[in-house]
């Protein structure tokens, strides 16, 4: 092809409109697949061909301060010149040896397809001659920076648990009906925003499950959050792994500290063990011939999740019980988590979380042009 | 593969009809008639076999046995996919570029690459240029950023829309509930293979081809060897008896089919999948095969090379 006259940035995404409309894909039909065949032939839709126009350049944003440093992006905090909107500039580095990077491949086009109100927006993407550049959807924090500065050394309260872990497992429950595991949730990878709402992030290692299932890497998830199953060295993982982070990350909300703060791959599953018991071929059926499984594991018994978390209530127990499961396929689904009765009580809860917002802010809501 | 189908961006943007792709084509013919004369090129399906074919020989393992595939363990499967992706990489691109300004080797090259990352089987970017260089070493720098500028363009003009969805899966899917053996998934999986050489993925949602292939096994069922290469005998078939039973799928009250047909018919009136695009494509099949008749490896070559060297594309 010719480079030559490609060297002008570039924008790759159609105008505001198309990306800022809100994808009812949850009332789309789930598959395609015929057991609930649609009513009707789903229309050929007319053929948008990416429109080139409304061209965004670097330009369009001004860069303000740097909110961090990932392995292979820094990210910026910027405004839109235009319209001052604040926004997430994620810059992507090339790398002569490996073109663009295989972990922004993946995060940019699968954030193209994840519009959700609980997965941070991806606006548009900006390709300049040697970089990449992904605008967000501007986030306050990321949830550990938020329960460092919020919380009571840490702890959240009650009502901010319920609606953040409703909100987290919305948004895994949403990736999974699309076929995507997240294999990286950590309070690092969650967004809030000043509007109380918690986003998923950073889907850098997140991948499509299609077909293949056993060729994952099993080395995703960071350790602390990373499931049993991928700790013993399971190919064959599937969505059960980010129920798992979700559950790690719920205690973590009630104690401000990770609930298995492993060292190691080996500390990493005693740390579980001595909480949750050593897995036996009796409790876990086929356990002994994972790559990871040792028999003469120590040999810890079951302890009562509710002697190390004294302020959960029964029902929250007993979610985070579900999740928490060492068997992957005994964990709750995020959707049927969705369900549990302790969500319940949450549209009460949260009408009592605005009134402290409100608050907070002065008696006034939060402007609502920064979102 | 991945996320939902209906809601896919595969599905909003990259669908097109005939007529749009038709009009596409006549555009860039009209914005540059002196290089359509100058360089012609073979049928587009002449050329994508010709690319298809030796991407398919030299850079990946041999794919006429998927089930074996399956049981050997998915890798495989997922370069087969990776293949099929890089494929449709190619076809969109070319929706918005005229391939006489592009060296199309770099262009296939580079999908292959990108389409190994995104199926996340990741090959070296010093590796994919070797075996391009390999096989194509008069059209293929060794500088390796060239392919890192391509890769660069080619999600920029696909818009970073880069999830593919492949009939694969809803044939794989369907097997159980249509009881397949395993010589009709074998001979639909090459025939869905065989349909990315053709607009077809740009024409027609995924599940339509697999049924489009299932129906092809099942209906026509040519001799058991892989028909790669040569085309004729399921063409023919295809064409003596198979169009007649095609149209019985129509007709729910015909009396000819025999009853492992029927049920399949039964279970399309059910499914409401559209039986009209089944059928557009299987025709579309059929002229594949005719067309392939025809295909000469000399005769590609040639035209491109010209092409690509006269216009100083490689470098």
């Amino acid at each position: 092809m010719d480079g030559r006259d490609r060297s002008s940035s570039k924008t790759l995404q159609p105008p505001a409109a198309a990306y800022l409309e809100l994808i009812s894909s949850l009332a789309s039909p789930k598959s395609f697949l015929f057991r609930h065949p649609p009513r009707s032939t789903p229309p050929n839709p007319k053929p948008t061909p990416p429109s080139t126009m409304d061209k965004q350049q670097p330009s369009s944003f001004q860069q303000l301060e740097k909110l961090g440093e990932g392995t292979y992006a820094t990210v910026f905090k910027g405004r839109n010149r235009q319209t001052g909107e604040l926004v997430a500039l994620k810059e992507i580095h090339l790398d002569s040896e490996e073109g663009t990077p295989s972990t922004a491949i993946r995060e940019i086009s699968l954030m193209k397809e994840l519009k959700h109100e609980s997965i941070v927006s991806l606006y548009d993407v900006i390709h300049t001659e040697n970089k990449l550049m992904l605008v967000f959807e501007y986030m306050d924090k990321d949830l550990k920076k938020y329960m460092d500065t919020r919380g009571d050394r840490g702890q959240l309260d009650q009502a901010t648990i319920k609606s953040f872990m409703h909100q987290l497992l919305k948004g895994i429950a949403f990736c999974h009906e699309n076929r995507v595991l997240h294999r990286d949730l950590k309070p690092q990878n969650l967004l809030i925003n000043k509007k109380g709402q918690l986003k998923l992030g950073d889907f850098g290692l997140a991948r499509a499950f299609g077909i293949p299932v056993n060729t994952f890497s099993n080395e995703v998830v960071t350790l602390w959050y990373r499931a049993p199953d991928v700790l013993l060295g399971s190919r064959t993982y599937n969505t059960s792994i980010d129920i798992w982070s979700a559950g790690c990350i719920m205690a973590e909300l009630y104690t401000g500290r990770p609930l298995f703060p492993g060292t190691t791959n080996e500390d990493q599953l005693m740390k579980i063990f001595r909480l949750m018991g050593t897995p036996s071929e009796r409790s876990w059926p086929g356990i002994s011939q994972l790559p990871e499984y040792k028999p003469n594991f120590h040999v810890y018994a079951t302890q009562d999740l509710g002697i190390i978390l004294p302020q959960i209530d029964p029902l929250g127990l007993d979610l985070l019980n579900r999740m928490l499961q060492l068997r992957p396929e005994m964990r709750v689904s995020a959707h049927d988590a969705l369900q549990h009765p302790w969500f319940h009580d949450l549209p009460q809860l949260q009408a009592q979380l605005q009134q402290q917002m409100a608050a907070a802010y002065g008696g006034m809501v939060p402007p609502q042009q920064a979102y | 593969m991945a996320a939902n189908y209906w809601a896919s961006t595969q599905r909003r943007h990259w669908l097109f009809s005939r007529e749009k792709l038709a009009e596409i084509r006549e555009n860039f013919r009209e914005r540059d008639k002196v290089a359509h004369t100058q360089f012609p090129l073979p049928d587009q399906r002449l050329l994508n076999i010709y690319f298809s074919q030796r991407k398919r020989s030299e850079l990946c393992p041999p794919l006429t046995m998927p089930t074996e595939l399956i049981k050997l363990g998915k890798r495989m499967s997922t370069r087969q996919q990776a293949l099929a992706t890089a494929q449709v990489y190619v076809k969109r691109f070319y929706t918005k570029n005229e391939i006489r300004h592009t060296n199309p080797y770099l262009v296939v090259t580079t999908a292959f690459y990108l389409a190994c990352k995104m199926e996340e089987c990741p090959q070296h970017i010093r590796f994919v240029v070797g075996e391009a260089r390999g096989l194509w070493p008069e059209f293929i720098a060794p500088d390796v950023s060239k392919l890192g500028e391509c890769e660069f363009s080619l999600i920029s003009e696909m818009n970073s829309q880069l999830i593919v969805h492949h009939p694969y899966r809803t044939l794989s899917e369907l097997q159980p509930e249509l009881s397949l053996t395993s010589d009709e998934v074998a001979l639909a999986w090459s025939v869905i293979n065989d349909h990315y050489l053709t607009d077809l993925p740009l024409l027609y949602p995924p599940h339509v081809i697999a049924v489009m292939a299932i129906i092809v096994a099942v209906v026509f069922k040519p001799s058991q060897t892989s028909f790669h290469g040569s085309a004729a005998p399921l063409a023919s078939a295809m064409r003596d008896g198979g169009m007649n039973i095609l149209a019985a799928l129509g007709d729910k009250n015909g009396n000819g089919p025999p009853p492992r047909i029927q049920r399949l018919i039964a279970w399309l009136a059910e499914s409401e999948v559209d039986i009209k695009a089944v059928i557009e494509c299987t025709q579309e099949l059929v002229s594949l095969y005719e067309v392939w008749e025809q295909y000469s490896e000399k005769h590609c070559k040639e035209l491109l090379g010209r092409m690509v060297k006269s216009k100083n594309l490689d470098k």
